[in-house]
């Protein structure tokens, strides 16, 4: 193309894209936000770990919670972009759910300030936010995730008991950046300085932890890496975040012992733990970390768009905010085991999916029938609602 | 692929004969042009709501990839390739984020930007250095310091984070006084027109084209085929730390990993666009209808509750179709 055509043919295609884009010779009105009856139309945005259960769950399950909420509330399926992109990216996928003028947008956040300015332009287009597994700064949109300081706690501070208060904990962390992952790094640092204030010496081999990304084969990679590096003979415990079946499994692959691990409730690790056979004096905790917020962000926008009175959690740090409370359960009893055994009995449940598949209050599908009904973050579930 | 390179003549006739010359000389940029017409016609249909201000959105998210299947477009017409583009992109938008954190004021980010573009043209002289003084093919030069860029990203930031003047953000986010109007497409079309316009216009510009298109003729023609190839690379890393800026500005943030889709994006719009990846011919324009027509794509298929990973599928299938379709024009002209 020759240069002095260019500027022209640039004017060229701005005209075009504008007269074709604007055929419809306005522009949109945003969608009111007044709306209060629906059926209500919902835009899902999960832009990284595609692939990682508790990402597949969670997408999952707002597909779920959508069928079972019913077609008078919300128009399904919910249109749902699920893609590994960095937080440009996901800015890009939320601008193409307003485009649609969808009525919510629910979405995992990658970041917790960069979606702003879309989210920004969201609510002036009159569109509910909600970020669900991690938080956002933006003061508008409301956040409902895990608890992610208390389940760093909770496992933290079982492993340090396990660990008698003594010794070298190798510390395993999920991606940089995350919010969630900031948010467990308080509570195991938490839970560490309140051990070594009552008297304990537990050291970290890894200041600041290592990262896995919460990606399967980074997690086996580096656990090969410790283990080949010698460093693994000098631990007594591990903490894991979310990626406790890789690391036990490398662990078992290299003959080494086991030492005491604390993770989330993914189903393959507590198999693990529920298998003295294949994994013999394996010792361990989980800390439930449900994947179910995709589902449950689902209803809170729908609460939302229906002008229901929401309440925020006390003591959350930030407005708008929901904190859903985590549990721990250890196989170092008989009661422990039990209550393990009853988290497996989905049937068909994906071993990398976490366990807790419901929500009390948040989720209205039936968790038994989660995993039958979702093949696949492509799949439409077909439940039947509860209520 | 026909688009011709700035130093082909034009005719000179009637009107009639100027248009037909443009049309046959651009007769893939102008094809790419209609196709995209067409794609947003079917973006209307699949979504009606889709209208003016959605191009506000469009336009904001497709910024950084066309500016980085610009610096792709420049560097592949010298002959040459970059797969570092998507690491000095995270580098670039990871200084910049920092020191705007860590230097607050608007001012001061004026300074910051400037600072920004010169490493950015540090970081193609260091790719064009070494493709030039080592003789490594470039393919494994630019892989090799896509890893060391990287890794200097996660060192000035190891977590995302950081801050963004003002001013910038305000430059992509939004539209100039009138919905249609995004800024982000009008910051685009300033960039592209103050860089490459003067550039092709140059001695330097038909350089280009001429190492691209047969190093040893430019060679035995007087053209300084190394120095070209290093000031391509050179200017490829300039535009490639707009492209960075252009993150922190649409993201206020700065994110140390490298997004491996800006640099497949960017060689795809490349050669959608019309640039030949053996190189010589193109420009830069195709490349940029090429970024809108892959971002209307996937948008498309979210439109229609089609799995936006299939998106990746269609770039691939369309890429192997026009490069098919690229080779088969070209045996038909070498029997003709």
């Amino acid at each position: 193309m020759t240069d002095s055509r260019i500027m022209r043919t640039l004017a060229g295609v701005v005209t075009v894209v504008v007269l074709v884009a604007g055929c419809s010779g306005t522009t949109a009105s945003p969608t009111p936000t007044t709306a209060s009856t629906g059926p209500f139309t919902i835009g899902y945005s999960n832009a990284s770990s595609v692939g990682n259960g508790f990402r597949e769950e969670q997408v999952c399950t707002a597909k779920s919670e959508a069928t079972a909420l019913g077609a008078s509330k919300i128009v399904s399926p919910i249109n749902i972009i699920h893609r590994d992109t960095d937080a440009a990216g996901q800015l890009s996928d939320l601008r193409t759910l307003i485009s649609q003028h969808v009525n919510a947008l629910v979405f995992n956040p990658n970041d917790p300030d960069a979606l702003n300015p879309a989210l920004a332009e969201a609510h002036a287009a009159g569109i509910v936010t909600v970020a669900v597994d991690s938080y956002v700064t933006d003061p508008n949109t409301w956040n409902l995730y895990n608890n992610q300081v208390k389940y760093a706690y909770l496992g933290a501070q079982w492993l340090f008991k396990q660990m008698g208060n003594k010794g070298t904990v190798w510390y395993t962390r999920g991606a940089a950046g995350n919010s969630a992952d900031s948010d467990r790094d308080i509570g195991f640092n938490q839970a560490l300085k309140e051990a070594n204030a009552a008297g304990g010496t537990i050291v970290v081999q890894n200041q600041g932890g290592t990262f896995t990304g919460w990606d399967p084969a980074t997690a086996t990679s580096i656990t090969n890496d410790e283990l080949s590096s010698g460093k693994y003979d000098q631990i007594q415990g591990i903490w894991a975040s979310g990626m406790g079946a890789q690391i036990v499994d490398a662990i078992k692959a290299a003959g080494k012992p086991f030492v005491p691990i604390a993770d989330a409730d993914i189903g393959q690790f507590v198999n693990d733990l529920l298998n003295p056979t294949g994994y013999p004096n394996l010792v361990g905790a989980a800390v439930t970390n449900t994947a179910s917020v995709g589902g449950a962000g689902v209803k809170l926008a729908y609460e939302l768009l229906t002008k229901q009175t929401v309440t925020a959690s006390a003591g959350a740090g930030r407005p708008n905010t929901i904190l859903l409370d985590p549990q721990i359960l250890d196989n170092t009893t008989a009661d422990g085991k039990t209550a393990l055994q009853a988290w497996v009995s989905v049937p068909n449940m994906d071993p990398l999916w976490p366990l807790s598949l419901s929500i009390p209050t948040w989720t209205d599908y039936v968790p038994n029938t989660v995993p039958a009904s979702c093949s696949g973050a492509g799949a439409n579930p077909t439940l039947a609602p509860t209520n | 692929m026909s688009a011709t390179t700035a130093t082909i003549e034009q005719p000179r006739g009637g009107p009639a004969d100027r248009i037909g010359s443009f049309a046959r000389d651009n007769a893939w940029t102008l094809g790419l042009l209609g196709f995209l017409a067409v794609l947003l016609g079917f973006t209307k249909f699949a979504n009606p709501n889709y209208g003016l201000d959605s191009l506000q959105g469009t336009a904001t998210s497709v910024l950084p990839l066309a500016l980085a299947a610009v610096a792709q477009a420049v560097v592949v017409i010298s002959g040459g390739i970059d797969l570092s583009i998507s690491s000095q992109m995270a580098l670039t938008s990871c200084i910049a984020a920092t020191l705007m954190k860590g230097y607050p004021g608007e001012g001061v980010a004026v300074g910051i930007v400037i600072l920004v573009l010169l490493i950015g043209v540090v970081l193609g002289a260091v790719n064009g250095a070494l493709v030039v003084l080592t003789k490594v093919p470039d393919i494994v030069v630019t892989l090799s310091t896509f890893f060391i860029w990287a890794g200097f990203a996660l060192l000035v930031r190891p977590a995302p984070g950081g801050a963004a003047a003002d001013w910038l953000k305000g430059l992509v986010v939004g539209g100039l006084g009138i919905d249609w109007l995004p800024k982000a497409a009008i910051l685009l079309i300033v960039l592209v027109a103050l860089i490459w316009i003067p550039l092709s216009r140059s001695r330097l510009g038909l350089s280009l084209y001429a190492i691209g298109s047969n190093p040893l003729a430019a060679f035995r023609s007087g053209v300084a085929v190394n120095r070209t190839k290093f000031l391509a690379y050179v200017i490829t890393g300039f535009v490639a730390a707009f492209a960075g800026l252009s993150l922190t500005a649409s993201t206020g943030i700065g994110t140390p990993v490298p997004e491996p889709t800006y640099v497949l994006i960017s060689i795809a719009a490349v050669v959608l666009g019309g640039v030949s990846l053996a190189g010589g011919i193109g420009g830069v324009f195709g490349p940029i209808v090429a970024v809108v027509v892959l971002q209307l794509i996937r948008d498309d298929m979210t439109f229609m509750h089609v799995d936006p990973n299939y998106g990746l599928v269609a770039q691939g299938l369309i890429l192997i179709g026009v490069l098919m379709v690229g080779s088969l024009i070209q045996q038909r002209r070498s029997r003709a």
